[in-house]
C-alpha cells in the first residue's frame, strides 16, 4: 500500500554519545569548542545551491498558525504561541525582503479559524497584527482538514504561474478531521498546491504523508534557534514544479512625483490605500505613485491598484529577486597554516584570525569567517569578483 | 549630544580613475586630483573631530581595485607614538589627524604609481568599493563593545558617467545590453563593455539592497554628470544626493550638505530631494515603459505581450477568450 522510504528511526541507531563533542583545551575552558559548534552551525545555513532550475518567484504563501490547547505548552519561553508570534514577525520581514513581489502571507489560525491578515502588501500590516495576536487564548482541538479546506479555496484562484504554498505550524499529536483528509491531499496534488510543515511536538503520520505527496518538507523543531532556521528555509523561493505555468505579467512601473509646499501646482490629495485602514494618520499628501493605468495615487509600493486591478511595482523590487537567479557559489574553506601569503581578509581588510579561511573560487581572494557570512547571506556578491569582471 | 556609547562611522569613497581626471585636467586645469583629496581630508579631519568617537575609512576607487588608504592595514594603532615622530607633531596639530592625512597622501601616491590602466577596462568599479565598505563596517561594528551604538554612512564622490537615462535588471548571455553612456566613449568591444555594465548594475543593486538592510546611508557627492544608480542608491538608503555646481568649492559643499550625520539633517534645511525615475526599461527597445509585461520565470521586462520569453526562452501561453458553452433553448410546447 504506502511505499515509504525505509528510514532507521533514531532509537534504531547505534548509541549517540554527545558528550564527547565538547573537549576541553588545556587550561580547562571549553571556549574553543563552543565556538567551534557556534561556527558549524552557522556554516549550515548556506545554502545548496539548486543550479540552472527553474525558481517559483512568484509566490502566493499561506502561512496556518495552530492555536490549539497544546500551544500553550511553555517548551518554548514563555509559551509555544507567543515564541511562534515573534519569529513569525520575523519571518514576514525577510520574506517580504527577499520575495518582495506579490508575495501574500495571509496568516490564521487553525482551531479558532480568523485571518490574522489578509493579503497586505507590505510586512507592517502583517507584523501589527501578530504583536495583536499575542494575547489569544489557545483551546480545543485542531483539525487540519479544515485548516487545509479553507486555505485552499483562496489558493486555488490563483493564476497558475504563481507557486501555491502553504505552511503549517502544528504543535499538537491530533487533529479531528470532519471529513476523509487524504481525499484532501489528492484535491491539493491536483492543484499543484505545495503544503510544508513544521511540527512542534512530534511526528505525525498524516503530515508526513501530506507534505510528501504534495511535495513539501516536513520538519520537527528542536529548539528555539532551530526553529527559527526551519522558518528562514522557506523564505528563500522553492524550485517550481514542471507543470507550472510560465506567463507574462502586466505589470505597471509608475513615476515618484515629488512636490514640495510652494510648488503652486500641488495639491494634496488621499491615497488609495487609505480608504480601507482606519487607524493611520491624515493621509493627505501631496506627491506618490500615480498609477499608469487609472491614475489612483498610492504611497507605497508594491502595490495591486485597487481601482484597475493594475499590479505597481518599481524596477528596484524586481532587482531584489535577482540574486536568487544567480546565486553565489559558496566558498571554499581551508585551515589557517595552509593559507600562504598576506594574512588580510581582502574584503574587510582585518587580520584573519579564525581557523579556517575561505577562497572565492572564481577570483582566488581570501575572506574571514564573518565576512564569508556576510557576503553569502547578506551582499549576495563576491567583492573582489566585480574587479575581476571589470579587469577581463 | 553625543554621548560615550554612540559611534559614528564615516566610509569615504572617492573614485581616482585617471581617465576622467586626466579629462577633467585638460578641460578645467584648476581643479584636479590632489585639490579634490585635498577637500576630502578637510571633510575627514572635520568628522573625526567632531567626537572623539567618531571613525573613519577611506577608499580609493580606481580601475581595477578598490584599495582602502585609511586605515592601512600595516599601520596599527599602537605604533603611532613609535614610528612618526618627524612630521605630526611639529605644528602642534591633534596627532590623529596628521597620522591621517600623511597616511592618505602616502597610499594615493603608491596607488596612482603601480596601477596601470589595461585595454578598455577604464570605468570605476564603483559597486566593489562599496562592496568592500560594508564588509568593513559589518567587521567594525562586530567589534564594538557591548553596550555602543554604530550609525554608519558612506559618502561617495564620484565622476560616475553611467548615465541617468536607462536601467536593467538582468543579462543573458545571449542578450547584449547597452546600457550607460560609457558605450558611446568606448566603442571597442561593444558587447564586452556593455556586459560589464550590466553585471555592475546587479552588483550594484545587490551592494544597495545590503546596506539598506544594514540601515546605512549612502550619500552621493556627483562632479560631473548626473548619475541615476547613485541616485537611486540614495534614494533606496536614505541618505543625501547632490550634484555640485561649481567643483572648485568641493570642500565647502561636503562640510555644509555631508558632514552632519542623520540625526542632525532632519534639523537643517538641505538641497532638496531629486526625482528618480523608477521606470523599468524594456529588453528589445530599450524604451523605459509605464505598464509593461514582466516574464514570470526570468523577471525580464518587455513592452509587448510575445509568445516567447527572449531571455529564458519559455513558451507562455496566450490567453483565449473563454469558450461559451451554447444554451440549450427550452421550447415552450403550446398545449
Amino acid at each position: 500500500m504506502d511505499e515509504e522510504p525505509e528510514r532507521a528511526k533514531r532509537w534504531e541507531g547505534g548509541y549517540e554519545r554527545t558528550w564527547e563533542v565538547l573537549k576541553e583545551d588545556e587550561s580547562g575552558s571549553l571556549k574553543a569548542t563552543v565556538e567551534d559548534i557556534l561556527f558549524q552551525a552557522k556554516r549550515k545555513r548556506v545554502f545548496e545551491s539548486h543550479g540552472q532550475v527553474r525558481l517559483g518567484m512568484m509566490r502566493h504563501l499561506y502561512v496556518v498558525i495552530d492555536s490549539s490547547r497544546t500551544m500553550e505548552d511553555q517548551d518554548l519561553k514563555p509559551n509555544r504561541l507567543t515564541s511562534t508570534l515573534k519569529l513569525m514577525e520575523f519571518f514576514v520581514e525577510e520574506y517580504f525582503d527577499q520575495n518582495p513581489i506579490i508575495g501574500n502571507v495571509l496568516l490564521f489560525e487553525i482551531n479558532t479559524f480568523f485571518y490574522i491578515c489578509f493579503d497586505a502588501g507590505n510586512p507592517k500590516k502583517h507584523v501589527a497584527a501578530l504583536k495583536k495576536a499575542v494575547g489569544s487564548t489557545c483551546l480545543g482541538e485542531p483539525s487540519l482538514y479544515n485548516a487545509l479546506n479553507i486555505a485552499m479555496q483562496t489558493l486555488k484562484h490563483m493564476p497558475g504561474h504563481t507557486s501555491r504554498e502553504i505552511l503549517i505550524i502544528f504543535s499538537s499529536l491530533t487533529t479531528c478531521d470532519p471529513a476523509n483528509i487524504y481525499e484532501l491531499i489528492k484535491t491539493l496534488k491536483e492543484l499543484k498546491i505545495r503544503v510544508s510543515v513544521i511540527g512542534l511536538s512530534a511526528e505525525v503520520r498524516v503530515c508526513t504523508i501530506l507534505t510528501r505527496e504534495t511535495g513539501g518538507s516536513y520538519n520537527v523543531i528542536l529548539d528555539e534557534s532551530h526553529f527559527k532556521e526551519l522558518l528562514m528555509l522557506h523564505v528563500k523561493p522553492p524550485p517550481a514544479s514542471s507543470s507550472s505555468e510560465c506567463s507574462l505579467i502586466r505589470m505597471g512601473f509608475p513615476q515618484h512625483i515629488i512636490a514640495s509646499v510652494s510648488d503652486q501646482d500641488a495639491k494634496p490629495s488621499f491615497s488609495m490605500s487609505h480608504l480601507e485602514s482606519v487607524d493611520e494618520g491624515p493621509g493627505l499628501t501631496l506627491g506618490g505613485y500615480y498609477c499608469p493605468q487609472c491614475r489612483a495615487k498610492y504611497t507605497e509600493l508594491p502595490v495591486e491598484c485597487k481601482v484597475c486591478g493594475l499590479t505597481l511595482v518599481s524596477a528596484p523590487h524586481l532587482a531584489r529577486s535577482f540574486h536568487h537567479l544567480f546565486p553565489l557559489d559558496a566558498f571554499q574553506e581551508s585551515p589557517l597554516e595552509e593559507h600562504t601569503g598576506d594574512r588580510f581578509c581582502q574584503a574587510c581588510q582585518g587580520e584573519l584570525k579564525d581557523k579556517s579561511v575561505f577562497t572565492c573560487p572564481a577570483c582566488s581572494s581570501v575572506f574571514c569567517t564573518e565576512c564569508d557570512l556576510f557576503i553569502h547571506d547578506t551582499l549576495h556578491c563576491c567583492p573582489a569578483c566585480i574587479h575581476t569582471q571589470g579587469a577581463s | 549630544m553625543a554621548s560615550e556609547d554612540e559611534v559614528s562611522l564615516l566610509v569615504i569613497v572617492v573614485d581616482v580613475n585617471p581617465i576622467w581626471w586626466g579629462q577633467q585636467a585638460q578641460r578645467e586645469p584648476e581643479f584636479n586630483l590632489s585639490k579634490c583629496l585635498d577637500a576630502v581630508m578637510v571633510m575627514a579631519n572635520s568628522h573625526l573631530v567632531m567626537t572623539r568617537t567618531n571613525k573613519l575609512a577611506i577608499i580609493a576607487s580606481h580601475c581595477q581595485e578598490s584599495h582602502f588608504l585609511y586605515p592601512n592595514k600595516h599601520w596599527k594603532a599602537g605604533d603611532v607614538a613609535g614610528d612618526e615622530v618627524s612630521s605630526g607633531s611639529g605644528d602642534g596639530k591633534y596627532e590623529l589627524l596628521s597620522v591621517a592625512n600623511d597616511l592618505v597622501a602616502e597610499e594615493i601616491r603608491n596607488l596612482m604609481a603601480r596601477t596601470q590602466v589595461k585595454g578598455h577596462q577604464t570605468d570605476t568599479l564603483l559597486a566593489g568599493s562599496l562592496a568592500k565598505a560594508l564588509c568593513y563596517i559589518h567587521r567594525v561594528s562586530k567589534e564594538l563593545e557591548a553596550g555602543q551604538d554604530m550609525k554608519s554612512r558612506i559618502l561617495v564622490s564620484s565622476w560616475f558617467p553611467f548615465s541617468s537615462a536607462v536601467y536593467f535588471c538582468i543579462i543573458f548571455v545571449q542578450m547584449s545590453m547597452g546600457i550607460f553612456g560609457l558605450i558611446i566613449y568606448y566603442i571597442l568591444q561593444v558587447v564586452k563593455a556593455a556586459e560589464d555594465c550590466a553585471l555592475q548594475y546587479m552588483n550594484f543593486m545587490n551592494v544597495i539592497f545590503a546596506a539598506q538592510k544594514q540601515n546605512i546611508l549612502i550619500d552621493a557627492c556627483v562632479l560631473d554628470s548626473d548619475s541615476g544608480l547613485l541616485q537611486q542608491a540614495c534614494d533606496i538608503t536614505g541618505g543625501l544626493y547632490l550634484k555640485i555646481p561649481q567643483k572648485t568649492a568641493l570642500a565647502q559643499y561636503l562640510l555644509w550638505v555631508f558632514l552632519p550625520d542623520a540625526d542632525q539633517r532632519s534639523q537643517l534645511v538641505l538641497p532638496p530631494s531629486v526625482h528618480v525615475d523608477y521606470r523599468a526599461a524594456c529588453f528589445c527597445h530599450r524604451n523605459l515603459i509605464e505598464i509593461g509585461y514582466v516574464c514570470s520565470v526570468c523577471l525580464s521586462i518587455f513592452c509587448n505581450f510575445s509568445p516567447i520569453c527572449t531571455t529564458c526562452e519559455t513558451a507562455f501561453k496566450i490567453p483565449l477568450p473563454q469558450m461559451m458553452k451554447p444554451k440549450k433553448k427550452k421550447l415552450k410546447t403550446a398545449n
